[in-house]
C-alpha cells in the first residue's frame, strides 16, 4: 500500500476508528476492569483500585452452581434469545413477503400496524401488556375469557412457570422487535426487479414457490443481517423485561435474562453491586461474540465479504 | 518557521501564567470556624456573620424526599425551616438567605435511594435526604452522608425530646448520621361490620392481643368463618411485592429473631420462619388469602378489597388510615371515592398484630424515615472548601429546625405516622392547635401552606388526630429491621418463599429449605447470615 494511499484511508476512517474506540473498546476495558475490582454502590472513589482478580468471576461460578435463580437466569436467555429471534426473523420475513403480494395502500397501513409496538414509549407499551396478562379478574385475557365461559378462574399467564412467564416475554418482546426485520426485507424485497416475480408468474408460479424459489434466496444476505443484528440486541435487550418483572406481572426468576440481571445487579436492589454485574456482562459479551461469530461463520459471511469481480 | 512556533508556545504559557495573576488577588477567608453552643439563635447568627464577612449573601439547598402523596412534608419541612432561619437573620440583621433550589419527592422509596446512590458521586445529589433508615448503614460506610455525632452533642436536649428508638435507629457504628423524620405502626385492621355478621366479639380484642391471648390461630379460625359464612370474600388481605417491612412481623410474632447483635450478623431463624410460611401457605390453601396476592396491583386490587369490605382481617401501616380518604379506592357506589373519616372510623377495628403462638408477645413494625446530609452538602455555593464546616453546620442546624414539634406534629396529622419526638406528640392532642392547622392558621411559608391545603383539608379533624393518639401506645411493642446492609438480599429472597408457598410451588418445608439454599448460594449473603434452629417437627396450624 502507497503512503498516499495509507494517508487517504486513515483520514477517511479517523472517524469511525475514533468512534469504535471511544465508544466500544474503551467501554469494553473499564467493563473488564470494574469486573476485576469490588466496585458496588458507585463509590468511585474508594472501589476502583481495590483489585480482587477472578473473585466476581468465582461468585457468578459459585451462585450458577448453587443458585437456582441464577440457573432459571441462564436458561431464560437461552429460551428468550432463541424463541424471540425466530420469531423476530421469519415472522419479520412473512410480514415483508405477505405485503409484498398485496396493493401498496393496505400492505403500507398494514406494515404502519406493526410499526406502533415500537414507536409506543416503553412504559406505555408494557403498561397495555400488563394489563392485558394480569393474572387476575382485571386482566383482559382472563375477563375476556372469563365472560366466554371458557375459563371459570383466572389465569395468573406471566407466574406460570416457565412457559407461562417465557411465552409473556417472547410474546411482547418479539411483537416489537417482528418490525425490525419486516422494514429490512421489504426494503431488500423493494429491489428485486419485478420482471423476476412477472415471469415467475407468466409461468405459473404460485406466491409460495416465487418467495422460496427467487426471493427468499435474493434477500439471503439481508437474513443474515437482521439474524446477527437481532440475536446481539435480543441478548442485550431488557427494559420491556424489567418493568413485566418489577411489576411482579412475571414470575422474577423465569423472566429475568441475564442482561436484565446485569442491570438490576448494578442499578436495580438495594446493594448495587457493580462489579459483580460487569463480571456477568463481560460473560455476556463474550456469549454476544462467540454467537455473532458462530452466526457469520454457519451462513458464509465471508462470501459476501469478497471482492467483486468487476474491474479495479 | 521552528522559531515563530516557539514564539507561540512562549505566548501561550505566558498567557496562560498571566491570566492566573491577573486579578488574582486572592480572595481572603475570614474566620471560617464556628463552635455549636445549643442555643440555636446564637449559633446560626454566628454562622450567619461568617457567611456574610465572606460575602456569601445566598446559600442553595436542595431536599429530596419520597413517600406517599400525604407525606410531602418531608421535603417542606426543610422549606420551612429555610423560611425560619431566614427570619431570624433578617431579624438580627444579616443580610443572608436560604434558597431551597429544588424539592425533589418521588412516590417510591427505593427509587429514591437509587437515584441518590447513582448522583451523591457525581455530585448531583439532594443535600438533604429524607429516607428509610434501613439504607442508613449503606450510606453512612460509603461515606455519602455527614456524621452529624459532634454537632447533635450541643444540641442533646432537642436530641432528648426524641423517642430513644428512633435516634438508635438513626445511628450507624455508635454515630449519628441523622435525625428522625417520622414512624408508623402497622396495626392489623378488622372490618367491623364482617366481623358482626359471624358474630365476631371485638369488644376488648385490643387487650386480649396485648395479652397474647388471642393469636394468629384465632385469626384463622375468624378468617375461615367469614369465608365459610359468605360475610366475605377473603378472610385475610396483606401487602404485596417485598416482604419488608409488613410480614416479617410475623418472624418476631413467632419469636424469632433477624438478627445477632453479637455477631453483627442477619439471622434465618428457621422455626420462626417455617411457622410464618406455614401460616401463609394455610391462609392461601384453604382459599382465605389469595394465592397470588404478591401479585396484585396495589389500587386496583388490595386497597378496594378492604375498603369495600370483602376481606375481614388486612394488615396494613398507620398511614392507611388517612390515603383511604385522600385516594378513591371505594367504587361500590359506582364513581370512586375516599372513604369519609367517620366512615374509617366505623368500619374498622385495629389491633397489635397478635403473637405466632401462646406464650409469644404481639408486635408491630416501624421503619423509621431518617433526615440524613449530603456529605457534601452545600458544595455549589461559594467558597466551598473554605467554609465547608459552616455550610455543614447550617446544613445540620435547618435539620434541627425541621425537626420544630409543629412541622413534626403536622406531618404526623396529614399523613397518619406517628411523630418521633414527645413534644409533637402533645401538640397533636391540642384542640385549639389542630383546629389552627385546620385553617392553616399556623406560622407556616405560603409555599408550604399552598403544597398542604388539600391535603390538610382532607386529613384535619379530630376522628384522624385520635386515630393516632390510639395507636401511638404500639410504639411499645415496636420491632425494627435490621439495618444491615445485606438485608435487604435477604428479605428479597423471603418474598420469593412467600409466593411460592402462597401459590402452592412449594410446602413451608421446601420454601425454609429454598431460603438456605438461596443464602448459602451467594458466598457474600453467605458470610453475612447465620441459620439458626430447625423446622420444628409435628407443628400444628391451627391450636387451640
Amino acid at each position: 500500500m502507497t503512503k498516499g494511499k495509507l494517508r487517504d484511508l486513515s483520514f477517511f476512517l479517523s472517524p469511525m476508528v475514533l468512534m469504535v474506540f471511544l465508544f466500544y473498546l474503551v467501554p469494553l476495558v473499564m467493563t473488564i476492569y470494574i469486573s476485576m475490582t469490588r466496585m458496588r454502590n458507585w463509590n468511585v472513589d474508594r472501589y476502583l483500585t481495590e483489585f480482587v482478580g477472578l473473585y466476581n468471576y468465582e461468585r457468578l461460578f459459585y451462585m450458577f452452581q448453587h443458585d437456582p435463580t441464577f440457573k432459571a437466569v441462564i436458561l431464560t436467555t437461552v429460551v428468550f434469545v432463541g424463541i424471540t429471534l425466530m420469531i423476530n426473523v421469519f415472522g419479520g420475513l412473512a410480514l415483508a413477503l405477505a405485503t409484498f403480494f398485496i396493493n401498496e395502500r393496505p400492505a403500507s397501513s398494514y406494515r404502519l400496524l406493526w410499526l406502533l409496538p415500537r414507536m409506543s414509549p416503553i412504559a406505555v407499551y408494557s403498561l397495555v401488556w400488563y394489563y392485558f396478562f394480569h393474572g387476575s379478574e382485571i386482566g383482559t385475557l382472563n375477563s375476556i375469557l372469563m365472560s366466554l365461559g371458557l375459563i371459570s378462574e383466572p389465569i395468573p399467564w406471566g407466574q406460570v412457570t416457565p412457559w407461562g412467564a417465557w411465552s409473556v416475554i417472547i410474546f411482547v418482546n418479539g411483537l416489537v422487535g417482528v418490525s425490525f426485520g419486516m422494514i429490512v426485507f421489504t426494503s431488500a424485497l423493494n429491489q428485486i426487479p419485478k420482471e423476476l416475480v412477472i415471469a415467475a408468474r407468466v409461468d405459473g408460479a404460485s406466491s409460495w414457490q416465487i418467495s422460496r424459489r427467487i426471493l427468499i434466496p435474493m434477500i439471503k444476505w439481508h437474513l443474515l443481517y437482521v439474524l446477527t443484528w437481532q440475536f446481539l440486541s435480543l441478548l442485550t435487550t431488557y427494559p420491556h423485561l424489567f418493568l413485566l418483572v418489577q411489576w411482579d406481572l412475571v414470575n422474577r426468576d423465569y423472566g429475568t435474562t441475564l442482561a436484565l440481571y446485569v442491570f438490576n445487579t448494578a442499578f436495580g436492589r438495594g446493594e448495587q453491586d457493580q462489579g459483580l454485574a460487569a463480571a456477568a456482562a463481560v460473560i455476556l459479551s463474550i456469549i454476544g461474540i462467540l454467537g455473532g461469530f458462530v452466526t457469520l461463520k454457519v451462513l458464509k459471511f465471508e462470501r459476501m465479504m469478497k471482492k467483486p469481480r468487476g474491474d479495479f | 518557521m521552528r522559531a515563530a512556533a516557539l514564539w507561540l508556545i512562549a505566548l501561550v504559557i505566558f498567557g496562560v501564567i498571566a491570566s492566573g495573576c491577573i486579578g488574582g488577588e486572592e480572595a481572603k477567608t475570614s474566620q471560617a470556624d464556628v463552635q455549636l453552643t445549643g442555643d440555636i439563635t446564637k449559633d446560626l447568627v454566628e454562622i450567619g456573620k461568617v457567611l456574610e464577612q465572606n460575602g456569601v449573601n445566598e446559600v442553595k439547598f436542595s431536599a429530596w424526599g419520597s413517600g406517599d402523596p400525604n407525606s410531602v412534608m418531608r421535603v417542606y419541612g426543610i422549606v420551612e425551616a429555610a423560611r425560619r432561619i431566614n427570619k431570624i437573620w433578617a431579624d438580627n440583621g444579616i443580610n443572608v438567605k436560604i434558597v431551597i433550589t429544588e424539592t425533589h419527592y418521588v412516590a417510591s422509596f427505593q427509587d429514591a435511594y437509587k437515584e441518590y446512590l447513582s448522583k451523591q458521586p457525581l455530585g448531583q445529589a439532594g443535600d438533604f435526604f429524607v429516607n428509610s433508615y434501613a439504607f442508613l448503614p449503606t450510606l453512612a460506610d460509603e461515606g455519602y452522608i455527614l456524621d452529624i455525632t459532634d454537632y447533635a452533642k450541643a444540641y442533646q436536649s432537642v436530641i432528648d425530646d426524641f423517642y430513644p428508638s428512633m435516634i438508635e435507629a438513626s445511628k450507624y457504628d455508635g454515630k449519628l448520621y441523622g435525625l428522625p423524620q417520622d414512624t408508623e405502626a402497622r396495626p392489623l385492621y378488622i372490618r367491623k361490620d364482617v366481623a358482626q355478621k359471624i358474630g365476631f366479639d371485638l369488644n376488648g380484642l385490643d387487650e386480649k392481643v396485648k395479652k397474647g391471648e388471642f393469636t394468629w390461630s384465632d385469626v384463622y379460625y375468624w378468617a375461615k368463618k367469614a369465608k365459610d359464612e359468605g360475610a366475605a370474600e377473603w378472610g385475610l388481605i396483606h401487602r404485596k411485592g417485598s416482604a419488608h417491612p409488613d410480614l416479617i412481623q410475623f418472624i418476631f410474632a413467632f419469636g424469632g429473631k433477624l438478627y445477632d447483635p453479637n455477631t453483627g450478623k442477619l439471622v434465618v431463624d428457621v422455626p420462626a420462619v417455617y411457622k410464618w410460611l406455614y401460616v401463609e401457605w394455610k391462609f392461601a390453601r384453604g382459599g382465605l388469602l389469595p394465592e397470588d396476592i404478591m401479585s396484585w396491583d396495589w389500587a386496583k386490587q388490595i386497597h378496594p378489597a378492604i375498603v369495600e369490605g370483602r376481606a375481614l382481617f388486612d394488615i396494613g401501616g398507620t398511614w392507611y388510615w388517612t390515603e383511604w380518604q385522600t385516594k378513591q379506592y371505594y367504587a361500590k357506589g359506582g364513581t370512586p371515592r375516599g372513604l369519609k373519616p367517620e366512615e374509617v372510623r366505623d368500619w374498622f377495628y385495629y389491633t397489635l398484630f397478635p403473637a405466632g403462638e401462646k406464650g409469644d408477645k404481639p408486635v408491630t413494625l416501624s421503619q423509621p424515615f431518617v433526615w440524613m446530609i449530603n456529605s457534601k452538602a452545600g458544595q455549589l455555593n461559594p467558597k466551598y472548601d473554605e467554609l465547608k464546616d459552616v455550610y455543614h453546620k447550617l446544613a445540620f442546624l435547618m435539620l434541627i429546625k425541621a425537626s420544630d414539634p409543629d412541622i413534626n406534629a403536622i406531618h404526623s396529622v396529614i399523613s397518619a405516622h406517628l411523630p418521633v419526638r414527645k413534644e409533637a406528640a402533645k401538640l397533636i392532642k391540642d384542640e385549639k392547635w389542630l383546629n389552627d392547622l385546620k385553617a392553616l392558621n399556623l406560622d407556616l411559608s405560603d409555599d408550604v401552606k399552598n403544597n398542604i391545603r388539600d391535603i390538610v383539608q382532607a386529613t384535619v379533624n379530630p376522628i384522624n388526630a385520635q386515630f393516632l393518639a390510639n395507636v401511638s401506645y404500639m410504639l411499645e411493642y415496636t420491632h425494627l429491621a435490621p439495618a444491615h446492609p445485606k438485608y435487604p438480599a435477604l428479605a428479597d429472597i423471603f418474598k420469593e418463599a412467600v409466593d411460592k408457598v402462597l401459590r402452592g410451588e412449594m410446602t413451608p418445608e421446601e420454601a425454609v429449605n429454598y431460603i438456605i439454599q438461596k443464602v448459602n448460594a451467594d458466598p457474600e449473603l453467605k458470610e453475612n447470615v447465620e441459620i439458626q434452629g430447625e423446622i420444628p417437627k409435628d407443628w400444628k396450624f391451627p391450636q387451640g
